[in-house]
């Protein structure tokens, strides 16, 4: 069962999305800000995270630099959430060290496929 | 020494030769009675002591001019009236000679011991003075010396007329030279008339003619107008002539002299002196180089009188001074004119402008000066600029500004803040610019224009804005927080509804989340709009493959399409290239143009083509993306707003149709921020046509 980390700090988009990954089979580990979130990521363990670009403490793209800064972090795969399409934030997020960029309101089955590619270790 | 006897012919012809030669050479007189004891003297001629004496006409004394064996004598020697045996010979104008001194009775004892020649010098008539030739033998002279002294004498007396009328003309010259630069001072146009009237007066005393006119160029009316008359049968001052017109105005046309024998004859005569005694006249064009500045015409009104070629001559010796007169009366005005414009500009001007002089001291300010600072006129004079506007926070600044302006000699630009008198600050934009003379820095003008209350008004407008940005930033993300919740929540519970085989509430989540999604687009695009009226939308340009890019975007728009039953076809060449644009709101505006061709055509088709065209402009490559469907389409009037934002072609439409009307503002505000437009055709009941037009490479940002 891949294990994802999912670093979010609104406690309903935290919820919702968890729920509906575990329905659709995947292990989840939440963290609520970015701070949290760089700690347990560099811990290692996970296949995947899903990180919230605007986290409270260190936000988003600041946490997946320092992710990636740290030996444990360089080849996990990271997904950024932001709140809205603003042109710019997918290069950023790209540019800070993410592998895939979606926006919110979540659309599930897109999120999926680009999980699904991620983990099978191509691109989406 | 005795004078030689005949044998010394030869020498003594060179010696002669040689005289007049040194006579005619002499440059002035002073020369020419050094030249003439010289030559005196020359040992051809042999006479040992030589002078020339002149008569000082106030005083009658006989004053010594040059001299040769007088070694005691110096030249200015002073002879009184009476004495000497020279006096003679000025006395009655005829050569004397004494052949012993001594049995003379006039005789005075002098180094003199032989025999005296003395001859006078005779200019127009009048004994002006006598050449005096000594010897220390008695009876030394003969008669052949007498012709040569005499001969010496006439040419001398004729070099000295000639030297004297040079001497007179070159004085009469420097006089004029003096009267054409005091008429060139008379520069008031108030003088001007007078100036005219004295010139025409004079001219018409020397050349004796009856009357004449002076008559100034208008270059407004091209016309001549009379300003001077003298004894002409009329007042004709302020007569006008056209060019052509009349004797003045044919000069004033062939920028010539003339002579008119008979005016009344004379087919160029003017209307305007009919009534006149004119019978001959002679006009003269006054003119600066070749510039006509005026006329001036004299004439006789005595038919036995005619003009001839020395009268003209002498006209024209006139012309000159009313010229000058005329042109400095106008450089005059138009500089009293331009001073008057210029010290009412600067009077008035809401910029206070001061000036300094070459130590930075105030010498002039204008009343807003006084009124920003809060200093009179006497207060600021002669005081140090920056000691009265800056305190000790502005000072380094101000003289930094000064010292620019001294030592690059350039205008200095900036802002910043003065103090008043009473120690209130200002904000001012401040203009230094240094007063060159002639390459020389004379001196610096300082301008400084309040910009408090704009600087206010700004710092107002640009806090409302930021505030408004960021009202609107953290609004959307306070609103779409919750939305994103209810939108979730919705499709989770949909989705469980589902696994669960429980359709019954299905539709009206599916309701709760299609609200949710319109809504979540409305603040979206109000977003986009607002950051692009605030000029804060960026472009974030980068090369994209267009193929994949409209794939994706027909992809999107397909469950749209299949909704209303509508067909979207692609038309474009199998490679369309790549374009250098930001690829994010080239999609965007894509979604739009499609998702509106999807809601107002049933059952249709829809068309996305992509062509590549050179701009008939500019020649810039563009690409051009057009969407065509076969749908409601719109009248003209429904177009006229299309691209308005919140104007959809019916206030009923939004709700028919859905959407936010917010879609076709933002892009056309996209295509313009990327340089290119967006246009439509349409019909109703046929179907509309939208054309965006990009440049394929999209240069530097230009705001929406």
């Amino acid at each position: 069962m891949p294990r994802i980390l999912l670093v979010e700090d609104n406690e309903m988009n935290r919820d919702m999305l968890s729920r509906r990954l575990i329905r659709k089979g995947y292990e989840i580990v939440v963290a609520v800000d970015g701070k949290q979130g760089v700690d347990m990521a560099v811990e290692g363990g996970y296949d995947l995270i899903l990180m919230d670009m605007s986290l409270p403490e260190i936000d988003g793209w600041e946490a997946t630099r320092q992710v990636r800064a740290h030996p444990n972090g360089k080849s996990v795969p990271i997904v950024a959430l932001t709140a809205h399409a603003m042109a710019g934030d997918r290069e950023k997020a790209l540019a800070a060290g993410c592998n895939d960029y979606d926006t919110k309101p979540i659309e599930l089955s897109r999120l999926l496929e680009k999980i699904e590619a991620l983990l099978k270790g191509s691109p989406a | 020494m005795s004078p030689r006897n005949l044998t010394t012919v030869a020498p003594r012809q060179a010696a002669l030769l040689r005289l007049t030669t040194g006579i005619a050479a002499a440059r002035d007189e002073a020369e020419l009675y050094q030249s003439v004891v010289t030559g005196l003297h020359d040992e051809g001629l042999g006479y040992s002591v030589v002078a020339i004496l002149l008569v000082d006409e106030a005083s009658g004394d006989r004053v010594l001019q040059a001299s040769f064996g007088w070694p005691d004598v110096p030249d200015g020697f002073r002879l009184p009236p009476g004495q000497g045996l020279s006096e003679r010979a000025l006395a009655d104008g005829r050569t004397h000679y004494t052949p012993d001194v001594h049995r003379e009775g006039s005789y005075r004892p002098t180094r003199v011991t032989g025999s005296e020649l003395d001859v006078p010098l005779r200019v127009d008539d009048r004994t002006i003075g006598v050449l005096v030739v000594e010897s220390a033998d008695t009876d030394a002279f003969t008669d052949e010396d007498m012709e040569i002294l005499e001969a010496a004498a006439q040419q001398a007396s004729i070099a000295i007329g000639r030297a004297r009328l040079l001497e007179a003309e070159r004085r009469r010259a420097d006089e004029r030279k003096a009267l054409l630069d005091t008429v060139a001072q008379l520069s008031s146009d108030l003088e001007l008339p007078r100036v005219l009237e004295s010139v025409l007066e004079r001219a018409v005393t020397l050349l004796r003619v009856t009357g004449g006119e002076v008559a100034i160029y208008e270059e407004e009316t091209r016309e001549m107008l009379v300003v001077a008359s003298k004894s002409i049968g009329k007042e004709s001052t302020g007569t006008r002539l056209k060019v052509g017109e009349g004797a003045m105005g044919t000069v004033a046309r062939t920028l010539e002299p003339l002579i008119i024998p008979s005016y009344h004859e004379w087919l160029g005569q003017s209307g305007q002196y009919s009534d006149t005694m004119v019978h001959s006249v002679m006009a003269a064009p006054l003119l600066i180089g070749r510039r006509l500045v005026g006329a001036l015409a004299l004439l006789h009104s005595d038919p036995a009188r005619v003009f001839d070629e020395e009268d003209l001559r002498r006209l024209n010796m006139f012309a000159p001074p009313a010229a000058i007169a005329i042109e400095n009366a106008r450089l005059y005005t138009a500089a009293r004119r331009e001073r008057q414009y210029l010290e009412t500009l600067v009077f008035n001007i809401p910029v206070a402008i001061v000036t300094l002089d070459r130590d930075d001291n105030v010498a002039s300010c204008n009343p807003r000066f006084e009124e920003l600072f809060g200093y009179t006129r006497a207060e600021a004079l002669g005081r140090n600029l920056d000691d009265l506007v800056t305190d000790e926070t502005t000072r380094a600044e101000a003289l930094a500004y000064t010292q620019q302006a001294n030592t690059k000699r350039q205008s200095v630009h900036g802002m910043g803040r003065r103090r008043r008198k009473d120690g209130a600050p200002v904000d001012v934009e401040i203009l230094a610019v240094p007063i060159l003379m002639d390459e020389e820095q004379v001196g610096l003008v300082a301008l400084y224009h309040d910009v408090t209350e704009l600087l206010h008004a700004r710092r107002d407008a640009e806090a409302a804005n930021a505030a408004k940005s960021q009202f609107l930033a953290s609004m959307s993300h306070e609103l779409r927080t919750p939305l994103n919740a209810i939108i979730g929540y919705s499709e989770m519970l949909q989705e469980e509804l589902e696994e669960q085989g429980n359709s019954a509430h299905g539709s009206d989540l599916q309701k709760v989340q299609t609200a949710g999604r319109h809504l979540l687009a409305l603040i979206n695009d109000i977003l986009d709009l607002s950051k692009i009226e605030a000029g804060k939308m960026q472009l974030h340009l980068e090369d994209f493959e267009l193929r994949p890019m409209v794939e994706d975007v027909l992809s999107t728009v397909a469950p749209l399409a299949k909704r209303n039953g509508n067909a979207v076809t692609l038309t474009c060449p199998p490679d369309p290239g790549s374009m250098h644009a930001d690829l994010t709101k080239v999609r965007q505006m894509l979604l739009n143009l499609l998702s509106n061709a999807t809601k107002f055509t049933k059952g249709g088709s829809i068309t996305l083509t992509i062509d590549r065209e050179n701009d008939s402009g500019s020649g810039e490559e563009m690409v051009v993306f057009t969407v065509a469907d076969n749908g409601i389409g719109m009248t003209p009037e429904q177009m006229d707003r299309l691209f308005e934002a919140f104007a959809q072609a019916e206030a009923s439409t939004t709700s028919k149709y859905g959407g936010t009307g917010l879609g076709l503002a933002i892009t056309r505000r996209f295509s313009t921020m990327m340089g290119g437009d967006v246009q439509v055709q349409s019909e109703p009941g046929r179907g509309s046509a939208f054309t965006i037009r990009l440049p394929a490479a999209v240069r530097t940002p230009q705001k929406g």
